[in-house]
């Protein structure tokens, strides 16, 4: 046989099939796009250069390979769907005397056909909307690009298409075995393959049970951010491993006793939904379950991106009252002595002259920073402990004196709370500053350190001086009486740890009148600063510069990129779940089509036919939803512990953001509901 | 008592290509008796299957009339029709019919259930139908789990459940063995010597023959009809087998 017979009956095939492959092509040339701009973002030279990400390449590659191992289970699935509508088709051929090669052959033209048109779509909406996305990216980044990038690379190019080649080579392999291994009559029977009325799989039941338990207690329960980051992904899989085993026999059990329940089951509304739930819930089971854990990852992933993203003015707020924070040693024959803040001032103020930079305020910060383990009221050195310790323990303590203080808080940026505190000589106020595992007691009225109780005299809830220790363990700010107590505290930790204890730190925090000024010509303007430095201390000169601005780059770039990320790989969810419901309601619609017609003959009325299905749908519509809000709720804590991490601390934005992405998340849903509701029915009907 | 009067009911279908006109019916007219067993004989493409449609209302005459226990079908609206059907009709198929999701218990009960029964009389009514049709056994079995006669018996069953004032048999004996079919027929000559109405649409000799009444349609039209009056279901047989031997060869009535 020619070869141009096979492609015509191939296109005519399809086109016979379009209900069912336009959905396939449209979905796989989603994935590549999504694909392709992924990798072409991890690869664009220029886009690095420009916003210097240091994560952008990485977590761009990573999404890439996340929708590559998306798109290999996604278009096997929707593959089996097809292949299971398609089979008696094959099989008439081979009855009508096409000997099974042809009918490979013919399978694998179509498959060549739907493969290159897919490929072909994906790689022109991928280089079509790479440049949006790039300049999606460089928006979210702050960076000033206003243009965005074209960017054509034969490897960006090649990549995706033999990847996406490869998947459709697997999914003709695996169709082309079913055909070979089949006898013609097996074949046309395909659709009609009987399935049997699911058993209750007692073992998978408990197992789902406690796995889907523990990892919500786990989620729930979670104290500290360090073992939230650590059990976060444990807790993710045992999630999944127990959806999908409540699912597929969970949903069994309840619609088994929706059916005991003779006053429930014998009405005309609930009988034949429950009863063509029951029937088809083995294969739905895991199509259900799948959206369920699409839908949570959907939710999930934007809430936390969106509420990261704009919360970074808010993080680096917090994280940074003054805009700018130096300090310096000097290292002369082995000794090590802090530059004096008087002369770290002029260098700044000199600098900020050149510049024309108006500065309100320098604040010369006297600190020491020490860090715990917590056990009670008392704060101990790794030496006073014996045996083991786990990281919650840790806390980090910054001490200044009394004065130092009333310094910081005269000032009018700091003006809260205008008190003297009149601490004794065995006293201290005590502030949180970051309490994220809660170690010490809500307000606890003495504070054991270096084996000396001190009796804490007031709380206070602001503390004037910020470091940025990272969010992981909890950070305590204690006031101490006056420079020989703080002595006393440096002494002792200097004799518990030797070399590895820690210094005084005379750092200079400065407030500029006009911040956006600053940031205009921010690197030129640390440059000079550093220059001005190193030519008052010629000698071995260790430094520590930390801007805002430099703080706020840093966080936007790598929220940035995870805020795209997120988006995409939220919208790439979104749609296999969109096209995971089509193809179930299309398959189930076929197969329910004779039922309710029988239905129909036996004196149902149109309108109950219409609410029979209306509450199969909906009950299998709704659960997966359903799952996924549960999911995400019980995600919260954990979530929450997650972003503290990160560095957001507003529950209350975090929480708005969850509930937005839910609600237009079940409304996105709700319209593909009715959007495919309709199909089926117009294929029931 | 009459319980269904047929009048010239002609039925006239327009072909999609070319718009020619075939004449299905051309006017048939019959009555049937409270308590009858009535067998409708006929080739493929005689009408009968067209007859059908139009008794159980799933299709409409294009003229004339049918009437149950005087009341006439064109007088029901649309959107009621579904519940009349279910009210009064009880239908066997060939095919059978049965819904693969329920067990035969569920698929028995099922048109009760859609007339909204209470539970409690679900189960009254079930029994003694299960009971006379052999089937009480294999209640909760699926349709996939039994054979092509039981599942038959449980059509007959869904279809006896609702107490119908007529019961239609579209070849019920079509898609079954020869066993089966004496089993099926013997049941149905039960049912009916129990009062129930009976009008089954067949080619099978065999099942007409346990008729009290044959009537053999041939293009559109009532050709002849033949009453059991005292024969046995042999000598009914032999009957029926010598008309449709001279519908065949073409011959007129005699």
């Amino acid at each position: 046989m020619k070869h141009g017979f096979y492609s015509r009956i191939a296109m005519e095939n399809i086109q016979k099939n379009r209900r069912l492959y336009i959905p396939r092509i449209l979905a796989e040339a989603g994935l590549l796009g999504c694909f392709y701009i992924l990798l072409t973002l991890a690869m664009d030279a220029r886009l690095s250069e420009a916003l210097g990400g240091a994560y952008l390449s990485a977590f761009m590659s990573f999404g890439a390979v996340v929708i590559g191992l998306l798109s290999f289970i996604l278009i096997l699935y929707v593959n089996s769907f097809l292949m299971k509508r398609r089979k008696s088709e094959y099989g008439l051929y081979n009855v009508l005397g096409m000997e099974k090669r042809h009918v490979v052959k013919l399978l694998f033209t179509e498959s060549l056909i739907t493969s290159l048109l897919s490929i072909a779509l994906g790689l022109l909406l991928g280089v079509l909307f790479y440049k949006a996305s790039s300049l999606l990216i460089c928006r979210l980044m702050r960076s000033g690009i206003v243009a965005g990038f074209y960017y054509l690379n034969a490897v960006t190019l090649l990549i995706p298409a033999g990847i996406f080649l490869a998947l459709d080579l697997f999914a003709f392999l695996i169709n082309s075995i079913t055909i070979l291994r089949m006898k013609p009559v097996e074949l046309m029977a395909g659709k009609h393959a009987g399935e049997k009325e699911p058993r209750i799989r007692w073992l998978l039941l408990i197992i789902g049970l406690l796995t889907l338990g523990s990892g919500y207690a786990y989620a729930l329960t979670v104290k500290s951010p360090l073992a939230a980051l650590v059990g976060f992904f444990a807790a993710v899989i045992l999630v999944i491993i127990g959806t999908y085993c409540l699912f597929v026999t969970g949903t069994t059990f309840v619609l088994k006793c929706l059916k005991r329940n003779k006053g429930y089951y014998y009405n005309c509304r609930h009988m034949p939904a429950v009863a063509g739930l029951l029937f088809r819930m083995k294969q739905n089971a895991v199509g259900l379950a799948s959206i369920a854990i699409l839908a949570t990852g959907v939710l999930v992933m934007i809430s936390t991106t969106v509420s990261l993203y704009s919360g970074v003015q808010d993080t680096v707020n917090t994280n940074y009252p003054q805009q700018l924070y130096l300090s310096a040693n000097q290292t002369e024959d082995d000794t090590v002595t802090s530059i004096p803040s008087s002369s770290l001032t002029e260098i700044v103020e000199s600098a900020a002259e050149e510049y024309g930079l108006q500065i309100e305020h320098i604040e010369a910060e006297k600190m020491l920073t020490v860090s715990y383990l917590t056990r009670g009221d008392a704060l101990l050195t790794k030496t006073e402990v014996t045996g083991g310790w786990s990281p919650e323990e840790l806390t980090g303590a910054i001490f200044i004196t009394e004065n130092t203080y009333t310094q910081l808080k005269g000032q009018t940026y700091f003006t809260t709370d205008a008190r003297h505190l009149d601490l004794g000589k065995d006293e201290i106020a005590f502030c949180r500053i970051m309490s994220t595992v809660r170690n010490l007691g809500e307000a606890p009225e003495t504070l054991t350190i270096h084996g000396k109780e001190y009796r804490v005299k007031e709380m206070i809830s602001y503390f004037p001086v910020s470091i940025n220790m990272g969010t992981l363990v909890d950070v305590v700010g204690i006031v101490v009486a006056d420079e020989d107590a703080l002595e006393e505290i440096y002494l002792a930790q200097k004799a518990a740890y030797g070399a590895y204890a820690s210094e005084y730190m005379d750092r200079i925090g400065v407030i500029f009148a006009d911040e956006e000024a600053v940031s205009a010509v921010a690197a030129a303007f640390t440059r000079t600063v550093i220059d001005k430095l190193r030519a008052s201390y010629p000698g071995a000169l260790s430094y520590s510069l930390d801007t805002k601005w430099e703080a706020l780059h840093n966080v936007l770039d790598m929220y940035g990129t995870f805020l795209f990320l997120g988006i995409l790989l939220g919208l790439v969810c979104l749609f296999s779940t969109i096209l995971i419901i089509y193809y179930k309601q299309i398959s189930e619609g076929y197969e329910d089509r004779e039922r309710f017609q029988i239905m129909e003959k036996i004196g149902m009325e149109a309108q109950e036919v219409k609410k029979a299905i209306g509450s199969q749908m909906a009950l299998q519509f709704f659960l997966p939803l359903a799952t996924a809000a549960v999911h995400t709720a019980a995600a919260f804590p954990i979530l929450l512990k997650l972003l503290k991490i990160l560095m957001l601390t507003n529950t209350q934005l975090f929480v708005s953001c969850t509930l937005i992405t839910l609600a237009v998340f079940a409304l996105v849903y709700t319209a593909v509901y009715l959007l495919t509701a309709r199909t089926y029915y117009n294929i029931v009907h | 008592m009459e319980i269904l009067k047929v009048t010239d009911l002609k039925k006239t279908y327009t072909s999609r290509l070319g718009g020619a006109q075939v004449q299905a019916l051309k006017g048939v007219t019959f009555t049937v008796e409270q308590g009858e067993y009535v067998a409708i004989m006929g080739e493929s493409g005689s009408g009968k299957t067209t007859l059908l449609n139009i008794l159980a209302a799933l299709d409409k005459p294009t003229s004339g009339s049918v009437e149950l226990e005087g009341k006439c079908l064109d007088a029901l609206k649309e959107d009621k029709l579904a519940v009349w059907r279910r009210e009064n009709l009880g239908f066997v198929f060939q095919e059978f019919n049965l819904l693969d999701t329920f067990s035969l218990k569920d698929n028995i009960l099922l048109p009760l259930v859609l007339g909204r029964t209470d539970v409690r009389e679900l189960e009254r009514r079930l029994e003694p139908v299960a009971a006379s049709l052999g089937i009480t056994d294999i209640l909760n079995k699926y349709p996939y789990e039994v054979s092509g006669g039981q599942k038959q018996r449980a059509a007959a069953a869904r279809a006896l459940i609702t107490e119908p004032k007529l019961l239609l048999a579209d070849e019920p004996t079509g898609a079954l063995d020869s066993q089966s079919s004496a089993e099926l027929l013997r049941v149905f000559s039960q049912i009916n010597r129990n009062g129930q109405t009976i009008l089954m649409v067949t080619h099978s000799t065999d099942a007409a023959s346990h008729a009290n009444r044959v009537l053999f349609i041939r293009d559109g039209v009532i050709f002849h009809q033949l009453y059991r009056g005292d024969s046995t279901n042999e000598e009914l047989y032999k009957k029926i087998s010598d008309t449709l031997t001279m519908l065949r060869t073409g011959g007129d009535r005699g």
